[in-house]
């Protein structure tokens, strides 16, 4: 808003400066401005804080990703969109992305189907079900070197404690028959085995998330519905998943989050062997950023990630929002 | 002071301001000087030098160092501590703090030599490499491919892992398979041997044993990994082309799929276990099957290396490199500390049981500690002359380093020994290579 326009008299420029600065010295006494204010300043810690540890990295990224950054070179060349088609020429990424894809979707849907009926298992009376609760969490809260490597020992190829189970049952072969499976060393076996210590690591969580909203749909509402007919499955799809969208979706965005960033699975169980079959691209990242010292490549693998959780957060966000209003 | 000469105090300067204003002055001086010279002092008496380093394979060596340190810094008025964090964890720490321009005094390069990414920020080693030779002989030929870059000494070998044959004498008596001189006995010995519930193994899979066990394959088949500077790629060659082929019928006559999910230490087990009539792997699965399971030690035998086709024999190691960074605080005593370790090599190879392999031809003088007196270990004090590091005959350089550890080379094997067509293979692995050789930058 200009000085004139809040009514200065005179026509000069000197007095149109001073009548503005005037009026901007009386808007910020108004209590809008005041409300301004103050709101802008509650919301300043949470901006700067994500700004900070979200925009500041996701920037350095983007600026690594298009330079010859090493970790030997603090000065480093702008090199365009080179480390990309570098990147797009190589086999063992795409073979990183497919691997991705499926790793991220086969896992959320595995602990989307465990968690749900893990879920509707706690929720029911019984006795010890504080107990059981606790426990179901555990492969959650342990430290995840910790319990990988459980897992490695249980996917050995000699000394696994499964092979040795399914042998004395008789459902497969000894320990050097054709039929004794290298749970690591056969390709889709390989992915199959790291995707179901992802699933064993997260689907409690799911379960928890669910339960969380399933204690939060009042029970007169359900034994309504129950007295009208609905069957089990109506009721969850017509009744529960509609009252507790808001919290699925936030659950499922976290998940997709945290299973498409997983490194620590694949890195421990095989780095993504044999011959790429469990590669994903944050151990490719890794492996190419970090411990080859090609920061750039790395950064430019790391940042293919993005483009596949926008799509997927903006849509999840938009539903929650459409929900809430 | 009085123009009589005697000590009159100034009423107007206190004892405290006198104290004071000394101090001042002393701290003012000690800053000019150091302004001037624009270097901290570098004098190890009443200072700190911290090291960074890996966590060794043998437990008992890490103690014994820690130890070594402390009693050195005592000596040296210099207080000593070790950081010793896993290997693979190393290169994400060397970035840390290189990044942060601060962090430990010396660092330890191990397996992962990043002495060409990191040359510019590393001190110059070369007085200290210089002097190590003259007292101890030469330094073996590839020593310099980890530790040099364009002729400077940017690091201090320490000293390098050994990779030999591990044998079972009495299973390849059982199949009048002498003690194994070539490739082809062991392949030889691996198809009898599997037969009778023995087969043998090497890794098919992303982990370092993988790495030098093929490499050392390679190598020993006439294989060029780069032309001597490092520059290209020289795989595609017809000896790689053997040593595929030779690895796939290897695979199919004597392993079983399991080396595919092998890890480093799986090899370990396999021969503890009974199982496996040889294994390509350290010392350390030989002397902890000794505690694991002493009927299989007491068969198990040690060989160097075996000769390829053309007799050409080639072991491939691991090497530890020390570096100093330029910014680190305490480069002298960092210095003195590498020699004091060097000049105590014997009782460093001794406290890792034989498994720290020394860089300078003087310590190979036999009988060497924890080997020399071993006669199933004494065949290793040779090992200097057959070893070579990755990237052979060029430098461990970035895009060596690059190929290392994104697992080419073992996947190119993979995928032969799986069944795919050798052409395609050699296709995809030398496209991967030169991929990567040509994003570095040049120098």
């Amino acid at each position: 808003m200009t000085g004139s326009a809040r009514g200065a008299p005179s026509p000069g420029a000197v007095g149109v400066a001073v009548a503005g600065r005037a009026g901007a010295r009386s808007w910020w006494r108004t209590p809008t401005a005041r409300r301004y204010v103050f709101g802008y300043s509650l919301l300043a810690p949470a901006v700067l804080y994500v700004g900070l540890l979200v925009g500041v990295p996701f920037v350095f990224s983007l600026y690594l990703a298009v330079s010859d950054a090493a970790v030997g070179e603090p000065v480093a060349r702008f090199v365009g969109l080179e480390n990309f088609a570098s990147i797009l020429e190589s086999t063992t990424f795409y073979v990183a992305l497919r691997n991705t894809l499926v790793f991220t979707v086969g896992a959320g849907i595995l602990k989307g189907l465990l968690g749900t009926t893990l879920a509707f298992l706690l929720v029911q009376p019984f006795r010890g079900r504080r107990v059981v609760r606790a426990l179901v969490v555990i492969p959650f809260t342990l430290p995840i070197a910790i319990s990988v490597l459980g897992w490695k020992w249980m996917f050995d190829s000699q000394f696994s404690v499964l092979n040795w189970a399914l042998s004395r049952v008789g459902l497969i072969g000894a320990y050097g028959s054709a039929d004794w499976p290298v749970w690591l060393g056969q390709p889709h076996l390989a992915l199959l085995s790291v995707m179901f210590v992802n699933v064993w690591r997260g689907f409690p969580f799911g379960a928890i998330v669910l339960l969380a909203g399933m204690t939060s749909v009042a029970p007169e509402i359900l034994e309504a519905a129950k007295v009208d007919g609905a069957s089990f499955l109506q009721r969850f799809r017509k009744i529960i998943v509609p009252m507790i969208a808001p919290i699925l979706f936030i659950g499922t965005a976290f998940d997709t989050v945290f299973t498409l960033s997983d490194l620590s699975i694949v890195y421990l169980l095989t780095n993504g062997g044999p011959d790429g079959a469990t590669e994903i691209l944050p151990t490719l990242a890794y492996n190419t950023g970090i411990r080859a010292g090609a920061l750039g490549r790395g950064a430019a693998i790391s940042l293919f990630l993005f483009p596949l959780l926008l799509p997927a957060m903006v849509l999840l966000l938009r539903t929650l929002r459409r929900r809430q209003y | 002071m009085s123009d009589s000469g005697h000590f009159d105090p100034d009423p107007a300067v206190s004892r405290r301001a006198l104290v004071v204003g000394a101090a001042a002055g002393l701290a003012g001086g000690t800053l000019s000087t150091m302004l001037e010279a624009r270097r901290a002092p570098a004098q190890p008496r009443g200072t700190n030098l911290r090291i960074l380093t890996w966590s060794h394979f043998v437990p008992a060596y890490d103690a014994w160092l820690d130890d070594f340190a402390r009693k050195w810094g005592e000596k040296n008025g210099v207080r000593v501590r070790i950081d010793h964090i896993p290997h693979l964890e190393l290169p994400a720490r060397w970035a840390a703090e290189f990044a942060a321009g601060a962090g430990h005094d010396l660092i330890q390069f191990a397996g992962q030599i990043f002495t060409g990414q990191y040359y510019r920020h590393l001190l110059d080693l070369s007085d200290v490499a210089t002097g190590l030779e003259k007292k101890y002989e030469k330094w073996m030929e590839n020593a310099k491919t980890a530790a040099q870059v364009k002729g400077v000494w940017y690091g201090i070998p320490d000293y390098f892992i050994t990779i030999p044959v591990l044998w079972r004498k009495d299973l390849f008596d059982s199949v009048s398979v002498p003690e194994p001189k070539t490739w082809e006995d062991l392949r030889k010995a691996a198809r009898l041997l599997k037969a009778k519930g023995h087969p043998t193994g090497m890794q098919f899979s992303h982990c370092n044993d993988a790495n030098h066990n093929w490499r050392a394959l390679m190598y020993s088949f006439g294989v060029k990994e780069t032309d001597p500077a490092g520059e290209t790629t020289a795989l595609d060659s017809k000896e790689m082309r053997e040593s595929l082929k030779f690895a796939k019928a290897m695979f199919d006559e004597g392993m079983t799929p399991e080396v595919f999910s092998w890890d480093d230490a799986s090899d370990n087990r396999f021969l503890a276990s009974g199982v496996g009539c040889w294994i390509h792997d350290a010392i350390s699965a030989f002397l902890t099957t000794k505690d694991t399971n002493p009927a299989v030690f007491q068969h198990t035998y040690v060989v160097p290396e075996v000769a390829g086709p053309g007799g050409l024999k080639w072991n491939v190691g691991e090497p530890n490199v020390w570096a100093i960074w330029k910014f680190g605080r305490n480069p002298q005593a960092a210095k003195d500390f590498i020699v004091y370790l060097t000049d105590n090599q014997k009782e460093a190879m001794q406290a890792s049981r034989g498994y720290n392999m020394p860089f300078l031809r003087k310590h190979y003088t036999k009988p060497m500690p924890g080997l020399g007196n071993d006669p199933k270990l004494a065949v290793l004090q040779e090992q200097d002359r057959i070893t070579a590091f990755f990237g052979y005959p060029g430098p461990m350089s970035p895009p060596a380093q690059e190929v290392l550890t994104t697992f080419v080379v073992p996947d190119m094997f993979t995928r032969v020994a799986r069944g795919a067509d050798l052409e395609a293979t050699m296709k995809w692995g030398l496209g991967e290579i030169r991929r990567i050789y040509s994003k570095h930058k040049a120098g």
